[in-house]
């Protein structure tokens, strides 16, 4: 070993340490985590227009109160791939629009700024969503190109103190999460929060909003929905992903809908049902801390029990720990 | 006046009247936030009008030579490259076009520090690119990434037509190898990467449409022969106006025949209101870019 490999070698874990450092020190001011949360598993066995059924008797559950409220659904487009189940499918974001209406939201607007693709339109195109927003006149804002104003952060776990967000997103009175339920090469799975990146503008970050990536992932993505409140999530886990998540996984059904009024629960619970711990997800436990749930005696199952998969979905090898009875956690992600 | 010329001259009436009163344009038509892409492409589709000025962004340039990537933004943005050729383009404006041009000489991708090439050749190798070849990126901090790159090498290959030497003989030929290393193993480009897990990743087709701009005046060989080809396969079935127009831009630099893509887009502009104020302009380029150049074509 010479003596810059060396030097470089100790620079590297300090840099590494360093990065681990904001996850040992909290970085927030208050605790919104309720009392008791609420979580609903539908089962739905297929995409059809079916849906809407469903998925009114379920939110029924939650007597949620949007009348009057301008609502955003934000799905989880982020390219389109022949044959990969990557992005939330168009006609549960059309039943969701259809039930918030009737719930009698003033308006509801699907918005997302999709992460690696630039065409926006083309993933709209290409996916079917287009045609969806057109039949249900749903207006549709790319918040990679939206106006964006200065925000603070209400957390510190990044160190990026203030984030440029789309005003679209700001102004809304109630925000719903809708994301397609997948395992992730870089954050182990993405589901109602990590997709709140799709909030963040490529105008100003690019594509991908690489300083997310650089300031870590995990941490940019408690900071970002400490800052900007999920109201409500709606997962797709009818076919989710495993794998080599968030392009190039395989395909797996669960046949399920996921509700909840506590985002912390809803991807726990996501968790559970893909055989994963999410104690062991980064983002997940640490927005435990103040955000929401991650205890199943704190979450209430409010319609159909949760069970487990046969066999945990299958991840890239760095996020292995995560499966079920995997071996214990590695010591640098604790 | 043709049919054609009749919808391209309605085209451009429509962006000029979108503009803000303080100059600039902003993404979509219902913002009122001058950004910076919309805006170098709508003054590069009406560079011809005479009413056209380069004011708006001689006032927007930063201190330290960048652009933000919208008004108010308080950091440079990955694409000030973009800008430089825009006003290049428009004129000659010396003393803001030097400033600039030594900006972008002096940004880099962070992984042409030699801590991060380390890093990533070491530990963090699941993204399969070579650190040693490096563009620019989106933002400061972070790695290079195609479309910055891009910009970034068309701006100073039109600023330095000849007589590179030192730094700019050296970032351009980074540049162009970083955009080589960055392909797609079975054609084109996406953002930046090629392959992840060992997994070939899919191209995009306005990503390959600016890279293969970026390579027009270099070498031909198999890498951009391979997104020429693929460019050509993709955009004949291409129903986004934005990917559309960037692949006709592209594919009109490398004399591969236009005229089908041309008319289809024309029938898509005239199908769909386009809102998006940066769409509408390359839409604008791509049905005038036979009649009246392509500012993206940097022969150089």
């Amino acid at each position: 070993m010479t003596r810059r490999t060396a030097l470089a070698g100790s620079l590297g874990l300090a840099a590494s340490a360093a990065a681990s450092l904001p996850f040992l020190d909290p970085r927030y001011n208050h605790d919104h985590r309720p009392g008791r949360s609420r979580v609903a598993i539908l089962p739905a066995a297929e995409y059809s227009e079916s849906l809407c059924g469903a998925l009114w008797e379920g939110l029924r559950l939650f007597r949620l109160s949007v009348a009057g409220k301008s609502v955003l659904l934000k799905p989880n487009l982020v390219d389109y791939i022949s044959g990969a189940e990557i992005n939330t499918h168009p006609l549960l974001i059309a039943a969701a629009a259809e039930c918030f209406r009737r719930l009698g939201a003033r308006q509801v607007t699907v918005a997302e700024g999709p992460g690696h693709q630039r065409d926006t339109e083309l993933v709209l195109r290409a996916t079917g969503l287009e045609r969806q927003l057109k039949q249900q006149r749903l207006p549709f804002v790319d918040l990679n190109r939206d106006e964006v104003v200065a925000t603070r952060l209400h957390a510190g776990y990044s160190g990026l103190k203030r984030l440029w967000l789309p005003r679209t997103v700001l102004g809304t009175d109630f925000i719903v999460s809708m994301p397609k339920v997948k395992t992730h090469h870089w954050s182990g799975v993405t589901l109602s929060m990590k997709n709140m990146f799709g909030v963040v503008p490529g105008v100003k970050y690019g594509w991908p909003k690489n300083l997310l990536h650089w300031r870590g992932i995990q941490q940019s993505i408690v900071d970002l929905v400490a800052t900007v409140p999920i109201h409500f999530v709606i997962a797709d886990a009818i076919v989710c992903m495993e794998g080599n998540g968030p392009l190039a996984g395989t395909g797996r059904r669960l046949e399920r809908i996921i509700l909840s009024d506590d985002p912390v629960a809803a991807d726990a619970t996501c968790a559970r049902l893909m055989g994963l711990l999410p104690e062991r997800v980064p983002h997940i436990a640490e927005a435990a801390k103040f955000l929401g749930n991650v205890s199943p005696d704190r979450i209430d199952q409010v319609a159909t029990p949760l069970v487990s998969p046969p066999a945990p979905f299958q991840t890239v090898e760095e996020f292995e720990h995560l499966r079920e009875n995997a071996g214990p956690q590695p010591a640098a992600l604790l | 006046m043709s049919n054609e010329n009749t919808f391209l001259v309605a085209l451009e009436r429509r962006l000029v009247s979108r503009q803000l009163p303080r100059g600039g344009w902003p993404f979509l038509a219902a913002c009122g936030q001058i950004t910076l892409e919309p805006t170098c492409l709508a003054l590069l589709a009406l560079r011809l009008d005479p009413n056209t000025k380069a004011q708006v962004l001689l006032d927007a340039q930063r201190p330290d030579g960048s652009w933000g990537a919208f008004a108010a933004d308080d950091g440079p943005s990955g694409l000030t490259g973009l800008a430089l050729l825009t006003l290049n383009t428009l004129g000659t404006f010396p003393d803001a076009a030097s400033h600039a041009a030594d900006w972008l000489l002096d940004a880099k991708g962070r992984e042409a520090s030699w801590i991060w090439k380390w890093k990533f050749r070491t530990t963090d190798t699941r993204v399969r690119f070579d650190p040693d070849k490096f563009g620019w990126p989106w933002e400061p901090g972070t790695c290079s990434w195609v479309v910055p790159t891009a910009f970034a090498l068309l701006a100073l290959k039109q600023s330095f037509p000849c007589c590179r030497n030192g730094q700019i003989a050296y970032r351009i030929q980074r540049g162009v190898d970083m955009l080589l290393d960055r392909a797609c193993p079975n054609g084109g480009w996406n953002a930046g990467n090629g392959v992840v897990y060992g997994r070939p990743m899919a191209p995009h087709l306005d990503a390959t449409a600016i890279a293969l701009l970026a390579l027009r005046s270099e070498p031909r060989q198999e890498l951009i022969e391979r997104g020429v080809a693929w460019l050509r396969l993709q955009s004949s079935s291409c129903s986004a106006p934005w990917s559309l127009a960037w692949s006709i831009l592209a594919l009109d630099a490398y004399d591969e025949p236009i005229a089908g893509l041309q008319k289809r887009l024309a029938a898509l502009a005239e199908r769909d209101s386009i809102e998006d104020n940066a769409t509408l302009a390359v839409t604008a380029l791509a049905l005038d870019s036979d009649a009246s150049g392509n500012p993206f074509e940097v022969i150089a």
